[in-house]
């Protein structure tokens, strides 16, 4: 068992925590667990992270348009100060006036995004790839990363579900289904070192497929969290354990996806918008309709092509400042994602939520359609992923998951229904990789 | 530079117009007249600041041969910030001690009094040098603007934007190799894989 203690990966690991380490990777039916990794958690790590979690616990995002947060300010004059990228600007500007950064800006030179202050030694990377396959390493921090978990914590608790901690519990599964993905073992010590484990359901990581059901129900972990096409896989598994709550992040989670698993899993699925670049943004509330936002410190406007903020209620690019993570302070950061804003009386809210810029469709009649119709169209499906394109000739390909291609003649018949054409064919997505969801050849398509 | 300072032109015109008090020979061991430490004494207490002994010892020179051009520039500088603008300014205590003490000592360097008051370009230099290292710049010039003439005159400045740029480049190399490092890769330890 002593091989388990890990100063670098495991800083504060004690005896109880190794057993669920040992538990977890050395099971009769544990996978090939593929790689190593940890928490890399130290003693003032954690004093930070308890501090954090209180401080944000009783805190949530009170701004709108016309009043924005009262930290911005010395946000702004903090990145002027301590980050190479803004500071070669020259003068703090007025808000209005920052010029907004995005995706590019990174890839060009992340490294003058960083601030002075934060020291390169504990610097952790996120990868991640976009739909335009340009890998883009993120800077990070084992504090940045173990800091997600207060706002999975805030979004359960709306939902009145406290997480039990203590290395007796296997606290998160989080379950991927690819050829080849990353796989490890861990815990997580500000939850007492529940047990966390990354696995792959494709079967080539396991000895026996039907390990997956055995190990899964023997873990019977409080949380799984995945995305849409993972989940699909875990449905196909004849599982007896029940999680409390399901977490889907990375892709567009339709309503139906989420009805059917909450119905086979007789527990509430949580559809959170999250990215790399600012951890987890907002959780998806049926009654008011659009993800709710979960950090008290970023701010979000919704701008125009010109980088100008749009009405109240109008769609537009969700742009960023602010966030958790100290080692990439996000100053009006172009997400490349589209929503609405609203203010609810439970906070500000991201309404009509979808990745990429949005593009028009051709109805038979002539009509442009918004993608969002189309959204709204197959929400009532349990897709797993599905990407439509129009052709040159206004005709249309459907591309669907593999595991829900048993919906592709209902998805055609919702479509014929919306485009009024019967011209609409089916296929199958092939690719592991992110999709653009919406493409379409025709002209003025592009909005 | 942030910050819109006078004209460059005024600037210049003061330092034409410095009384010779301020261009007597700096009181160095038993020689000179012009008591220099208690110039910078004078014009920081105006300034709200009260100046230690110990922070007066670099302008109580005892060695002619290393201080002489270093507190002539003082006495020179301090004419300089006698102007009103400055006064309107309420720059602080602690920025002006830097100014007199490390910036003018650098400057010695490579300059002298009395080329900072006949030859054009060292004038229009220590003007430039003196408001940029109090974050000004003249009056009608961007900060780029500033900048670059400011490199064009003074080797110091060139010295100091190489350092600069050069620590900026460790430092994003730094980045860069901690970024690529193994370990870095597979720190990945949160709930969700995004």
């Amino acid at each position: 068992m002593t091989g388990y203690f890990d100063t670098e990966r495991y800083p504060t690991l004690s005896e109880d925590g190794c057993r669920m380490l040992q538990f977890l990777r050395e099971h009769p039916q544990a996978p090939h667990y593929r790689n190593q990794s940890g928490n890399r958690l130290q003693v003032e790590d954690l004093i930070a992270l308890e501090a954090f979690e209180q401080q944000e616990a009783c805190r949530r995002p009170e701004w709108s348009t016309q009043q924005p947060p009262d930290w911005l300010d010395s946000f702004i004059a903090r990145a002027w100060h301590e980050v190479p990228y803004y500071r070669a600007q020259g003068a703090t500007p007025r808000f209005a006036d920052i010029e907004p950064v995005s995706r590019a800006d990174f890839s060009r030179d992340i490294a003058a995004f960083v601030p002075d202050s934060v020291p390169t030694e504990r610097l952790m990377n996120f990868r991640t790839t976009g739909t335009s396959g340009n890998p883009l390493l993120l800077p990070s921090h084992p504090r940045v990363a173990a800091s997600y978990l207060s706002f999975h914590r805030r979004a359960l608790r709306r939902i009145g579900i406290e997480l039990t901690p203590g290395p007796q519990q296997v606290g998160v599964v989080l379950v991927g289904f690819q050829q080849r993905c990353f796989t490890y073992v861990s815990v997580t010590p500000q939850m007492g070192e529940s047990g966390l484990a990354k696995i792959n359901l494709h079967p080539n990581d396991w000895r026996d497929p039907a390990d997956r059901a055995a190990y899964l129900d023997d873990l019977n972990p409080e949380v799984y969290t995945g995305d849409p096409l993972s989940f699909a896989e875990l449905l196909t598994l004849p599982l007896k354990a029940r999680p409390r709550a399901l977490i889907s992040v990375g892709m567009m989670l339709s309503n139906g996806m989420r009805a059917t698993l909450e119905d086979h899993f007789s527990a509430p699925v949580l559809d959170i918008y999250s990215m790399n670049e600012a951890g987890p943004i907002g959780v998806y509330d049926r009654e008011l309709n659009g993800h709710l936002l979960l950090q008290p410190d970023l701010y979000i406007e919704v701008l125009d092509p010109q980088g100008q903020p749009v009405a109240t209620g109008e769609r537009g690019e969700i742009t960023l400042t602010g966030g958790f993570n100290f080692c990439l302070p996000l100053v009006r950061y172009r997400t490349g994602d589209f929503a609405a804003l609203h203010f609810t009386n439970e906070g500000p809210l991201l309404a009509d939520l979808s990745g990429r810029k949005p593009v028009r469709f051709r109805s038979a009649s002539g009509h442009w359609l918004n993608n969002i119709d189309i959204t709204h169209a197959l929400q009532h499906l349990p897709l797993a992923q599905f990407a439509l394109h129009q052709n040159h000739d206004a005709t249309l390909h459907l591309r669907l998951a593999p595991a829900s291609m048993m919906y592709a003649e209902s998805a055609r018949q919702s479509l014929q229904a919306l485009f009024e054409t019967p011209d609409i064919t089916v296929g199958t997505i092939d690719s592991e990789d992110k999709v653009l969801q919406y493409t379409s050849n025709l002209e003025g398509a592009a909005i | 530079m942030k910050m819109t300072g006078p004209p460059l032109q005024s600037v210049l015109q003061r330092i034409t117009e410095c009384p010779a008090d301020f261009l007597d020979e700096p009181r160095i061991g038993n020689r000179g007249r012009l008591e220099v430490a208690a110039l910078v004494a004078d014009r920081l207490r105006r300034a709200g600041y009260r100046v230690s002994s110990a922070e007066l010892t670099s302008f109580d020179s005892r060695n002619d041969k290393a201080d002489r051009k270093h507190l002539q520039l003082v006495a020179l500088s301090l004419w300089l910030l006698d102007a009103e603008w400055v006064h309107h300014a309420r720059l602080t205590g602690a920025s002006l001690l830097s100014l007199l003490e490390k910036d003018m000592a650098e400057l010695a360097k490579s300059s002298q009094v009395d080329k900072c008051l006949h030859d054009t370009e060292r004038r229009e230099e220590f003007s430039r040098f003196v408001l940029a290292r109090l974050g000004y710049r003249p009056e009608g010039e961007s900060e780029a603007q500033a900048s670059d003439r400011l490199s064009a005159l003074s080797s110091i400045e060139r010295q100091r934007l190489l350092k600069e740029s050069q620590a900026a480049e460790r430092r994003a190399r730094e980045i860069r190799e901690a970024l690529a490092r193994k370990a870095a890769e597979e720190s990945a330890d949160k709930w969700t894989r995004e």
